[in-house]
């Protein structure tokens, strides 16, 4: 086959493929500087960046910025180091992530293969929570999470980010479920599966890519959130976002910076991780649910 | 009284009527299909039976219950679908066994059916394997399969070889035969194919625009079709249908029509009815099929009536088995199929035969057989 596919393949002279090697190397070097750059200064002590070079490879290797971010550093008032903001991050994302998705999935069955009169206009408006910024919403979700007594509590970040990530969950469920045949649902119908059965064997078990791509988009966007962190979370419920801001940005006593990136990192880390392990099926649930509608 | 009994069933979306008055009765073990062209309502009326599409009104019963508003699991039917539908997460096994699992069937019988339906449809090697895995025969019998398993009241198809190429179709379909003269089920099929049609079923419902055109065994659908449009739908080549002017006389009752070489020729009906003879001096539309019409040598020795014309061939068609000839009749184009060897060149001028028993006349106003 390979061989076969250079003979197929548009022929590139020797120079032009140097050329397009070359701007991918610049690209790629200038995409990665920044990350080398912190993690650089995160393994060296605070005296090699202060007293010199930022670029300069280390001379003392350490890991004590990373300890002392994770452990010890001073966030707030309290020096606590991002360790319980990072639990606090995770026991929000999770049930975030789960229940978006999940219930972003029922939608898109709903939508699809339960259809009802005025199921296109509710699905048009569940997708205005796509367009509408977050900052809109700030004052509603108090007054609702007051109204509900969750408000400054983890539950109440969770649920939050549902509501918020509902739409886009809808749109991807619904769009890769679209091209999903009918006919299985009708199979199944006669075979004597309910709706639920027919969600739980049939429809997730086929809805792997979408999964995977709701899964990601939700992590990110909730991870990454500092607006409704800082604005509904108190002290015992501040993402990881808000405690990273109150570390780098403390007004006392000397600025870390080794510890500054050290803790961006960390902040960093989850998300790559997810990318890493879940990237080569994003591309290709998105294209699954786009390109045939 | 009839397995599957369809009264007076229609179906409209909105103001639009898709289905209009269905009656048709399925006696226990028929093969009845559903044929016509697509559009025509045969598999919103499949559907209709299996419980996916309701009924807008009249009443369909199986086994002498309304099944009107029954889910479809419990009307007892499966159904085989074009797509074959099966479930792509799960094995050819699973597939098999997903319906029976559903019914809350125990894991043991559930093997055993499954075992004898492989056994059946030679796909015991196939059961780990998933759908994605398997050709579009081995598909389809797996489809099959999960139909077969579930011991059903009547079996649905819709259009189950229509995704598969033209051998494997025709080796299906033999199957397909075979598999119903073995267990003796109730079927209802639906496709587009005539020919199909013809080969499976015990009774046919050519159906168009929403109306059952006619429901009669293949045999009187092709024989006696009841109008235009089954005369031309069913068989292949088509009914050659052309204009013609009934004449009576003392001789008997005639159909005049030209010929390619621009002179009339009078064809006497063998057995013309009481009908006919009030079309005198009236246009009518004569169907003859192309086999009716062949070379004098090849002609049927036990028709009533022949009759021998002379016309000029406009173009030949070897097909192997037969020669199909193209010549003018009444001013449209006419195909015979003539024997393999006779010998015909195209711009000649040779006899033709024409089996008048077989020669139908249709209304051209009605559309309707002239009985």
């Amino acid at each position: 086959m390979s061989v076969a596919s250079t003979d197929n393949a548009i022929s590139t002279g020797r120079i032009t493929r140097a050329f397009i090697y070359l701007m991918l190397i610049l690209f790629a070097t200038f995409y990665l500087l920044p990350f080398g750059i912190m993690v650089l200064n995160s393994v060296k002590p605070l005296s090699e960046i202060t007293g010199g070079n930022m670029m300069s490879l280390p001379q003392v290797f350490t890991l004590e910025p990373w300890f002392k971010a994770w452990n010890s550093a001073q966030i707030g008032v309290e020096p606590t180091g991002l360790k319980p903001y990072f639990w606090n991050s995770l026991k929000m994302v999770f049930p975030a992530v789960t229940i978006s998705t999940v219930l972003g999935a029922l939608n898109g069955y709903v939508l699809t293969k339960w259809r009802f009169k005025g199921d296109t206009i509710l699905f048009g408006l569940m997708l205005f929570a796509c367009f509408i910024p977050f900052q809109i919403v700030l004052i509603p979700m108090a007054r609702v999470l007051g109204f509900l007594g969750i408000a400054g509590s983890t539950p109440g970040l969770v649920l939050v980010h549902v509501v918020y990530g509902l739409g886009f969950t809808t749109l991807y469920f619904r769009n890769y479920y679209q091209v999903f045949p009918t006919e299985l649902i009708r199979a199944a119908q006669i075979d004597g599966a309910g709706f639920f059965r027919i969600f739980w064997r049939i429809m997730l078990p086929s809805s792997g890519p979408i999964i995977v791509v709701s899964v990601i988009w939700q992590f990110t966007n909730i991870w990454n959130d500092f607006l409704f962190g800082a604005s509904f979370a108190d002290l015992d419920s501040q993402p990881m976002t808000v405690a990273l801001n109150n570390l780098v940005s403390s007004s006392t006593g000397v600025k870390e910076y080794n510890v500054h990136f050290a803790g961006a990192i960390l902040a960093a880390l989850p998300t790559l991780l997810v990318y890493i392990v879940a990237g080569r099926y994003f591309v290709r649930g998105l294209m699954a649910g786009s390109v045939k509608g | 009284m009839s397995f599957l009994k369809i009264n007076n069933a229609t179906k409209s979306y909105g103001s639009t009527k898709v289905l209009h008055n269905i009656d048709i009765d399925v006696q226990e073990g028929e093969f009845l299909v559903l044929v016509g062209p697509s559009g025509c309502g045969k598999s919103t009326l499949l559907n209709m039976i299996a419980g996916l599409e309701d009924i807008t009104s009249g009443t369909i019963a199986i086994k002498g219950q309304t099944m009107n508003g029954v889910h479809p699991s419990k009307r007892n039917i499966a159904m085989v679908f074009q797509s074959y539908a099966l479930y792509p997460n799960m094995t050819v096994g699973q597939n098999i066994t997903f319906g029976l699992e559903m019914h809350g069937v125990a894991k043991p019988e559930r093997e055993k059916a499954m075992s004898d339906v492989a056994e059946m449809l030679q796909i015991k090697p196939l059961l780990d394997r998933k759908p994605g895995q398997l050709s579009g025969g081995q598909r389809q019998r797996v489809a099959m399969g999960r139909a077969l398993v579930r011991d059903p009241d009547v079996f649905l198809f819709d259009e189950p070889l229509s995704n598969l190429d033209a051998k494997l179709r025709v080796d299906m379909r033999t199957e397909i035969k075979k598999l119903h003269q073995k267990l003796g089920t109730t079927i209802v099929y639906v496709t587009h194919d005539q020919i199909e049609a013809m080969t499976l079923s015990t009774r046919i419902a050519v159906m168009n625009g929403g109306y059952v055109q006619q429901l009669g065994t293949p045999k009187e659908i092709y024989d006696n079709p009841a109008n235009l449009f089954v005369a031309s739908f069913m068989g292949s080549p088509s009914m050659n249908l052309v204009p013609a002017k009934v004449v009576a006389n003392g001789d008997g009752i005639f159909a005049q029509l030209p010929t390619g070489l621009s002179d009339q020729v009078n064809l006497k009906f063998s057995n013309p009815t009481e009908a006919l003879k009030g079309f005198d001096q009236k246009e009518i539309v004569l169907g003859i099929r192309p086999e009716a019409i062949t070379d004098p040598e090849g002609a049927d020795r036990k028709a009533n009536h022949i009759e021998q014309i002379t016309n000029r061939v406009i173009v030949t068609e070897p097909a192997g088995s037969d020669t199909y000839v193209m010549s003018s009749l009444g001013g449209k184009d006419c195909n015979a199929r003539m024997r393999a060897d006779a010998l015909v060149v195209a711009g000649q001028d040779v006899p033709f035969a024409i089996n008048m028993d077989k020669a139908i006349p249709f209304d051209p106003f009605s559309e309707m057989r002239i009985a």
